[in-house]
């Protein structure tokens, strides 16, 4: 581009010296609409514009952006995991299964509301007795202590100190039938189908 | 529960104390600490010079408990509940599967014995050759086949020294020792020796009784009783007025009874210590014994 610059530019200069391709060149052109306008020549404007250094900068950007939107949509919050037994099975709504309801004789509906009077005192005083006889008991060591203070101090310190082996404690509660001595129990296979959720 | 929270409470309290008091007082035949004395004592075993002499014998005992094995019959009234209780489950409750089941083969039946019987109309492929009635029978014979122990309760006239007897309550272990002069039953104790805490001479007394080999599970170190009870006049001396028994409870996990001798233990109910207990000692151990 320089060089055919510098041509004409000593074209026009010299005048006579120049090449008669040049000037032909120069003059029978119509995309120079004065000669000293020379800027650009046709293979240079047929280049794509130049990029400025902030856009590779804004595309980043932009592809940041759309990527951020995504995660946001993908972060789901883990489903609950539904607890079996706070929904009813849908056979229990099935009409078919509704009982038919006896109509209870007046006695029948008075006995029943007696007994549950007489069962709530009942079940009253047995709390009574139970409050009563833990009380009695921690009294009763609350005095034992007292005594062992009076005493010797290194004893009640003793007596003080926790029972590290005590705790986890498990007990076999009583059953309805006592254990059989030497019972074989038979082997049982079963096939466990409990739902098993994870999130 | 409580007894372990208000021991820690109290320690720490006692702990606060002995950083806050600099000074050492010896301890002149005072005996009652009160709170707001002025002593403080070192909490080692070492510190035993400035004791006083104790006036009184002191005794580690053994509240050995075998809980229940069965469940207790329920009273008139428990029972009484239990089934109006299940009728009006019953009357609100909805068909299940099998009651279902049931309802369709009497209906068959019945529509069977009918004269304009058609079996064409039947729904053959869903009906089923077993019924539920043939199910429910079968069912019965197969729990027939299994014969549980039976649930004895304490029969009047039993061993009294048998562990099996009065499987629904907790029976407690008694033991005829020498006290004095005459056979008292009690709980049984030994004399407590310097060196040891009063836990370990309760679980010596325990080892100690002849020919058994009862494994107990202790619970905790504190007390949970104390039996205060002065000599007779002729055998005080100055330095021992009577003696302090302290009872440690303990949970029967397994052992035999002992078999040399038949009769010097027992194993009771909280309702029958009042025929073998002295009255004043009943009445500490009843406090603690509990018949729930």
């Amino acid at each position: 581009m320089s060089t055919s610059i510098t041509r004409v530019v000593s074209t026009l200069l010299s005048g006579q010296n120049a090449t008669p391709c040049a000037i032909t060149s120069v003059r029978c052109n119509h995309w120079f609409a004065s000669v000293l306008s020379l800027k650009s020549s046709p293979p240079l404007r047929a280049e794509p514009k130049k990029k400025k250094k902030v856009d590779p900068r804004r595309e980043i950007m932009a592809r940041e952006r759309l990527k951020k939107k995504l995660k946001k949509l993908e972060r789901v919050p883990p489903e609950f995991i539904p607890i079996e037994d706070f929904i009813t099975p849908a056979k229990c709504f099935d009409e078919m299964r509704v009982r038919s309801e006896p109509r209870l004789a007046f006695e029948e509906s008075e006995r029943r509301a007696l007994l549950l009077k007489e069962w709530s005192r009942y079940k009253h005083a047995q709390h009574q007795a139970e409050m009563a006889a833990i009380n009695g008991a921690v009294e009763a060591q609350r005095q034992a202590l007292e005594e062992l203070r009076l005493e010797s101090k290194e004893l009640y310190q003793a007596a003080l100190a926790p029972d590290m082996g005590l705790l986890p404690f498990t007990h076999q509660g009583p059953s309805y039938t006592p254990p059989i001595q030497n019972y074989e129990a038979p082997e049982g296979k079963y096939n466990n189908i409990t739902k098993v959720y994870t999130q | 529960m409580a007894a372990p929270c208000l021991g820690m409470v109290v320690r720490s309290m006692w702990q606060f104390r002995n950083i806050n008091r600099t000074s050492t007082t010896l301890l002149k035949g005072i005996r009652h600490f009160s709170s707001s004395g002025e002593c403080s004592c070192a909490v080692k075993l070492k510190y035993e010079t400035h004791k006083p002499a104790s006036q009184w014998k002191l005794y580690g005992a053994v509240c050995l408990q075998r809980l229940p094995v069965v469940s207790q019959d329920p009273n008139p009234i428990e029972q009484k509940f239990v089934d109006i209780m299940q009728q009006m489950e019953l009357e609100r409750s909805r068909l299940s599967d099998h009651e279902l089941r049931l309802l369709e083969d009497a209906e068959r039946m019945s529509r069977k014995q009918e004269e304009d019987y058609d079996s064409d109309d039947e729904d053959l492929v869903n009906q089923e050759i077993v019924t539920a009635q043939d199910d429910e029978d079968a069912w019965e014979q197969k729990l027939k086949r299994f014969q549980p122990t039976g649930r004895a309760n304490g029969a009047a006239g039993e061993d009294p020294s048998s562990l099996d007897r009065c499987l629904s309550d907790s029976l407690v272990l008694l033991v005829q020792q020498e006290v004095g002069k005459e056979k008292v039953w009690l709980l049984p104790q030994l004399q407590w020796t310097t060196g040891e805490t009063l836990r370990q001479t309760a679980e010596r007394a325990l080892a100690s009784l002849p020919g058994t080999d009862l494994k107990a599970r202790f619970l905790g170190n504190s007390p949970c009783g104390v039996y205060k009870f002065k000599f007779p006049k002729g055998v005080q001396t100055e330095s021992c007025v009577g003696a302090k028994v302290f009872f440690f409870k303990a949970l029967l996990s397994s052992g035999t009874n002992p078999t040399s001798e038949k009769g010097a233990f027992v194993w009771v109910k909280k309702s029958e210590l009042k025929g073998y207990l002295k009255p004043d000692y009943l009445r500490q151990a009843d406090r603690f014994i509990l018949g729930l």
